[in-house]
């Protein structure tokens, strides 16, 4: 079974769309390897999306006000219920995965969360800030090192 | 906003030692989608001196939207929100209509309807079952931990959890289907759709709608057993702490029946009463925007009424829009299920209009079997798979008005470009507007209702969340006004709106 690489974000609104540009440059870069979605979405509408994978990594902004911009947070599905402020796109993480459970789906054991420090998600426009499109490279590579084993194994 | 559904709510008490008020901020809201903050401001004696809802928002989309193809807006607006990208598509695409005054054939205006009609079954099922089902089906005041689609399931069985994510499934695949994707639906253009329905296509419209009435009958039968039998969560319902005697409206249809697509906009009196029926072209006569300082967002109100404060009654100008007044606002259901379902709610609730907040749950159901029976009429038309699907326009673009009713209410775009069809000025006035007023009341009215003499707990905050959360509220794209930034900002306000405290985050 493929690995989902999943972006989450908006691309008209600034920095949210962090996660889907990395998740495109993936899909180029990995080919068939792996699948690759991208959703605006959350909460509960992303079981769809995530339902039928085993392992999955997910790539999104983040606005954590500790961290300067363009700082790469590398989560655990564990860790989601402790942050301080996630973003509203993979929230609701923890229930998703108690309700695949509790209703048999198949729904990954393996999950991995990337999410940039982003300056601004909040203005409806296109294009990254100096900070965020100066990291963007740096966190393909991290998502692609994430991935690499599960596309080999 | 869904780190809400993972965290606990934060609910800080700040003393104020000047005057003995306390502000207590239930931030973010819980199981909402977008995001949202409520402050609440006690007296001294611990009573609520006033409860504000407030939405700090997305903004810039109008300056956005400036200068860019006015065909381009069906994408962009269906981008700007993940939760209502269908509603803003199909909007957008009856603007452009409007603008190159262009009649679509029959068979694109069915198709547009019935992939309508599928995006409210799965976003009134979405809604009911996992954010706001665990009110009633699990209960208002039931631990926090039980209060989610897990408690829902607990209660109502895992098969039905299961039938709900199957369901899901199939519709969003259908929608997909034709509309070329589920998130930002690619198929509305001007005078028609992108492409036709094979007979294949058409075959399995019919199947995903009858599962979907199946469906739709058998949540109103839940929404039977588990609340209207269950003498408390009825008494909730009717009681005054979630009641509001406002205005309501809705689009209809020629018979003045609920329709989601198409048809005019009627406005109640609160007796029930027809006050004003117009066209979309008109809707700028008939609604005005107020603003508060203490909220980004514009509450709408009734321009022949005018705006009277956050007050209620017949000389208030505050209307609501959503499921309970689509139904307050039409005089019944176009399919035979659904104006059964429709006759036994105002028979149970004694007559139209219902002014009872928290029964926007039960008409949603009923609205849930209404798109089912109308996307299950449509895929059985035959001109539903006709390959004649689009005039082309041939006027010159100055102006064109949209409309369509959103899950979660009336829902308004209006573009003017110049000759070439660039957009010279875009107007969006969405659902949470139209109900903004209503929702702020309501909010005030519920804290005051269940917070006596300081005692706050879990169960009683989320009664006032409650009181938001029957609207379905979605503030993705409820502000939406210069200077493009959206500020969360906490207010800390005096009786007479005198700044007492402010935290920033920008």
């Amino acid at each position: 079974m493929k690995p989902l690489i999943l972006g989450l974000g908006n691309d008209i609104i600034s920095d949210d769309a962090i996660g889907l540009i990395v998740a495109r440059i993936l899909r180029d870069r990995l080919g068939d390897t792996v699948e690759v979605k991208e959703s605006s979405e959350s909460g509960f509408a992303l079981l769809d999306v995530m339902t039928g994978y085993e392992k999955m990594l997910i790539i999104d902004s983040i606005r954590t006000c500790m961290h300067p911009p363009g700082a790469i947070l590398d989560f655990s599905a564990d860790d989601i219920g402790k942050v301080a402020a996630p973003s509203p796109h993979y929230a609701g993480l923890p229930e998703l995965i108690s309700l695949a459970k509790r209703l048999d789906l198949v729904f990954p054991t393996e999950i991995a969360i990337l999410a940039m420090e982003v300056k601004d998600p909040f203005t409806v426009a296109e294009g990254l800030s100096t900070e965020v499109a100066g990291a963007l490279e740096r966190m393909v590579e991290i998502a692609h090192a994430k991935v690499t084993p599960w596309i080999s194994g | 906003m869904a780190n809400t559904v993972i965290n606990e709510i934060n609910n800080s008490v700040v003393p104020e030692s000047k005057n003995g008020r306390r502000h207590i901020v239930i931030d973010p809201i819980t199981r909402l989608e977008g995001h949202g903050k409520i402050d609440i401001i006690l007296n001294q004696q611990g009573n609520v001196d006033r409860a504000f809802f407030q939405v700090p928002e997305l903004r810039g989309f109008e300056k956005f939207a400036e200068g860019r193809r006015a065909e381009d807006m069906p994408q962009i607006t269906s981008r700007i929100c993940g939760v209502c990208p269908t509603a803003h598509h199909m909007c957008a695409t009856k603007a452009l209509d409007d603008l190159y005054k262009v009649d679509p054939p029959p068979a694109a205006k069915k198709i547009r309807e019935m992939v309508y009609c599928a995006f409210f079954i799965e976003d009134h099922a979405l809604h009911f079952y996992y954010l706001g089902g665990p009110d009633f089906v699990v209960g208002p005041t039931a631990p926090k931990s039980e209060r989610n689609i897990l408690g829902v399931l607990g209660k109502v069985g895992l098969d039905i959890g299961k039938e709900v994510i199957g369901l899901r499934k199939q519709i969003r695949d259908l929608i997909a289907l034709a509309g070329g994707k589920v998130i930002h639906p690619v198929f509305g253009l001007p005078g028609g759709v992108s492409k036709p329905l094979t007979k294949e296509d058409q075959e399995q419209f019919i199947a995903g709608a009858k599962h979907a009435v199946e469906f739709g009958e058998f949540s109103l039968k839940i929404f039977n057993d588990v609340v209207l039998k269950n003498k408390e969560y009825l008494d909730w319902i009717v009681s005054d702490t979630y009641t509001h005697q406002t205005y309501y409206m809705g689009l209809v249809d020629s018979q003045n029946r609920v329709n989601f697509y198409d048809g005019m906009l009627r406005v109640v009196k609160p007796d029930g009463k027809e006050f004003v029926k117009f066209k979309v072209q008109d809707y700028a006569k008939h609604i005005g925007e107020h603003v508060e300082p203490w909220s980004y967002i514009k509450f709408c109100f009734l321009k022949d009424v005018g705006w009277d404060g956050f007050s209620e009654g017949v000389d208030s100008g505050i209307f609501s829009v959503a499921p309970l007044a689509r139904l307050n606002a039409a005089e019944g259901m176009a399919t035979p299920k659904a104006q059964k379902a429709y006759e036994e709610f105002y028979k149970t609730l004694d007559g139209r209009p219902v002014h009872h907040t928290l029964a926007n749950h039960w008409a949603r159901l009923i609205e849930l079997l209404y798109a089912a029976e109308r996307m299950l009429e449509l895929a059985n038309d035959p001109d539903i798979v006709s390959p004649d699907i689009r005039n082309i326009p041939k006027e010159t673009p100055k102006q064109g008005f949209g409309v369509v009713e959103a899950p979660r209410g009336t829902l308004f775009h209006h573009y003017q470009t110049d000759e070439k069809g660039l957009i010279s000025m875009a107007n969006l006035i969405v659902a949470t507007q139209n109900n903004a007023a209503r929702i702020a009341m309501s909010v005030d009215k519920a804290a005051r209702g269940v917070i006596k003499n300081g005692k706050i707990d879990d169960g009683i905050l989320n009664m006032v969340e409650m009181a938001f959360r029957a609207y379905d509220p979605c503030h993705g794209c409820a502000t939406h006004s210069l200077p493009g930034q959206m500020p969360l900002i906490v207010r800390v306000l005096s009786p007479h709106g005198g700044l007492m405290q402010e935290i920033r985050r920008d």
